[in-house]
């Protein structure tokens, strides 16, 4: 049975289509400032982007009309979303509050919220990691890692 | 033109060189031995961590990793039927069922075995025919160079199956990031948006590990194995060395490595194809084929011979023309050019030692295959599959982060990371290819420049592009690739129908 048209305009595949025109036309008006030479390539790329997305958009809508189900992005959305946003918590902890700290956190937090629930064993890989991390980039190649920007330093 | 070959040999065997070797292929195998991890994505966070080794210790662990990488991916392969990396799935139609026999331990044995030949026979590949191939490529002028990045992004888009329109956006969009940044001859912004960040274009290594390192974590995160404890102590492994005699299959290991190497060297094929391929001409030709599939050593022989013959010939065309035959090559032309080797006719002639080196590290990579993954260790790389993934995930985040962050030194870095990894992740669930967008960024900007280069000698006359032989073959392959795939597809439809 053919979707409703709601249901039809939010397919991944039209969804992600959409998004491309729109991203697409935006890097275009930049280009109109650019010397000829200059904006050939980049604006030939947008252009074939945008042509590119509108024929899989109208490929996607006529395999909705055809009743043909939307391809699944995920089994477990709330996971997904749970999983990138720690990931940019920890990337925006590193820059507020520095590397080594939101580093002793996040390792035994994204472990703990995914399934891993021993203690003893993330208190034993936090220390590994975090040590070989010092050890070898600190200590032994002078990496300097972010200190916090909360700390004012 | 082979004695550059024999000069580069002592300098693989240097202490660094050669444990680079040796970390490598261990790295590569607990990478392989993991499912959801490749050894695309070992690189990829591996790539920046290399900025200041030598080069040679850098390519020698990348080498080192490819080959071990594949052999690792039947571990999982045989004890659990799941393939560690996509090459893998032909190894458990017969490694998986050996496992239930308890013959496990044989059947790892003859992987490993294997895929060794594989490895070497693919490694002699690459010293035998890169070196002619790259002679022929410094006779190339710009528009022939122009036409050359062309033809490999035609034949990675559309040779690598799938929707052509998808694989068409994949590379728009690689080579659009490839423009990012000052222009090269006018020094005007393109797309920097006042950030002085990116004046200097983006990274590759920061697409790389967006693109290849973020969604298998996010795999790894959203979906837990369960694997029920592995005793790797029911194996059943005998010494690798008691088990050879036991292992006669000369004429599947040599049609499997031709296979192999032939599929490596076209774009787009890659180790899966190979594996799959070597099996079924096992398959047809063995006297038995009614106990394939329940068993049959030979049939773990005939996959993992060939997906490890594919490793080093990817790299013939992607070392001399700038090519990549699979993901993993691309991703290694990444870690070139963070050395500043850019892969082309002039990388043999500029640093032969180290891109010779390079072709000698696959081959000992593929030897000590044998020596690292035998009995022993097989037993303790199975142990592995018992590590659990939410702590791997959250190691290879802090990983990904300090890769990133080590480039410049700065967090800017790290969030456009972030940005490419979430792209990456919806490419990889709606199926757009992610070669041509590694490939768009690598050939983007050497397409450009040498364009407009030839367009600068012919006056602004377009028709300069098409005034050579070498243009014209090059175009036509262009186009072959183009319409080849769509004609085939009519021709089986219509003598089906």
């Amino acid at each position: 049975m053919p979707e409703s048209r709601n249901s039809r305009l939010t397919r991944p595949e039209t969804l992600t289509a959409l998004g491309i025109i729109v991203v697409a036309v935006g890097f275009l008006i930049p280009t109109y400032d650019l010397r000829a030479i200059s904006a050939l390539l980049p604006a030939a790329m947008l252009v074939g982007l945008i042509v590119l997305s509108v024929a899989l958009l109208v490929s996607d809508q006529r395999k909705a009309s055809m009743g043909e189900e939307a391809q699944q992005m995920t089994k477990s959305p709330k996971r997904v979303i749970g999983a990138f946003m720690l990931i940019v918590a920890y990337a925006l902890a590193t820059d507020y509050i520095g590397f080594y700290l939101s580093t002793a956190v996040t390792i035994p937090l994204v472990a703990w919220v995914f399934g891993y629930r021993s203690p003893v064993g993330l208190l034993i890989a936090t220390v590994i990691v975090v040590g070989t991390i010092w050890a070898i980039f600190d200590f032994g190649m002078s990496q300097d890692f972010p200190t916090g920007r909360f700390w004012g330093r | 033109m082979y004695a550059d070959l024999l000069h580069a040999l002592p300098d693989v065997f240097a202490w660094t060189n050669f444990a680079a070797v040796v970390i490598g292929v261990i790295a590569g195998i607990v990478v392989g031995a993991m499912p959801g991890l490749s050894a695309t994505m070992a690189i990829s966070v591996l790539v920046p961590f290399t900025f200041g080794l030598e080069p040679l210790v850098a390519l020698g662990l990348m080498a080192g990793i490819y080959n071990g990488a594949m052999y690792g991916g039947a571990i999982p392969a045989v004890l659990l039927r799941i393939p560690g990396t996509p090459a893998a799935v032909a190894t458990t139609f017969d490694g998986y069922p050996m496992a239930q026999k308890g013959e496990g331990g044989f059947a790892l044995q003859v992987a490993v075995v294997s895929s060794a030949i594989g490895g070497i026979a693919s490694a002699f590949a690459l010293m035998l025919l890169a070196p002619p191939l790259s002679k022929v490529t410094l006779l190339f002028g710009p528009s022939e160079v122009f036409w050359v990045a062309v033809f490999g992004l035609a034949s990675i888009i559309f040779l690598l199956g799938g929707n052509p329109i998808k694989g068409l956006i994949s590379a728009c969009f690689g080579v659009f990031v490839s423009v990012i940044g000052s222009d090269p001859i006018y020094g005007n912004d393109r797309f920097t948006f006042g950030q002085l960040e990116m004046l200097d274009g983006i990274n590759i290594v920061i697409l790389l590990v967006g693109l290849y390192a973020l969604p298998p974590v996010i795999d790894l995160l959203e979906t837990p194995l369960k694997t029920d404890g592995i005793n790797s102590s029911k194996l059943g492994t005998e010494s690798i060395w008691k088990a050879l005699p036991r292992m006669n299959y000369w004429k599947t290991w040599i049609r499997g490595s031709f296979i192999g190497i032939w599929i490596g060297i076209l774009p787009g094929a890659g180790g899966s194809m190979a594996a799959f391929m070597s099996y079924n001409e096992a398959r047809r030709t063995s006297k038995h084929p009614e106990t394939w599939g329940e068993g049959e050593p030979e049939g773990v022989a005939a996959a993992e011979v060939a997906n490890n013959a594919d490793t080093a010939s990817a790299l013939i065309p992607a070392l001399t023309l700038g090519i990549p035959g699979t993901a993993v090559a691309a991703v290694m032309l990444g870690g070139l050019l963070v050395h500043g080797l850019q892969p082309g006719p002039m990388l043999f002639r500029d640093n032969p030692d180290i891109v010779f080196g390079f072709m000698w590290q696959f081959l000992f990579g593929a030897i000590l295959l044998v020596l690292l993954g035998g009995s022993l260790a097989t037993n303790s790389f199975a142990r592995l599959l018992n590590l659990p993934r939410p702590l791997l995930g959250s190691v290879i985040i802090v990983l990904m982060l300090i890769g990133v962050y080590s480039i410049h030194g700065r967090m800017f870095d790290v969030y456009l990371m972030l940005g490419f990894g979430a792209i990456g992740w919806v490419m990889d669930r709606l199926k757009f290819p992610l070669p041509p967008v590694v490939l768009g960024l690598i050939l983007g900007g050497f397409a450009e420049e040498n364009l407009r280069l030839a367009l600068r000698i012919g006056r602004g006359d377009p028709m300069i592009l098409f005034q050579n032989t070498t243009s014209l073959i090059l175009v036509a392959l262009t186009v072959a690739v183009i319409i080849g795939p769509t004609l085939k597809r009519r021709f089986i439809d219509s003598s089906k129908s």
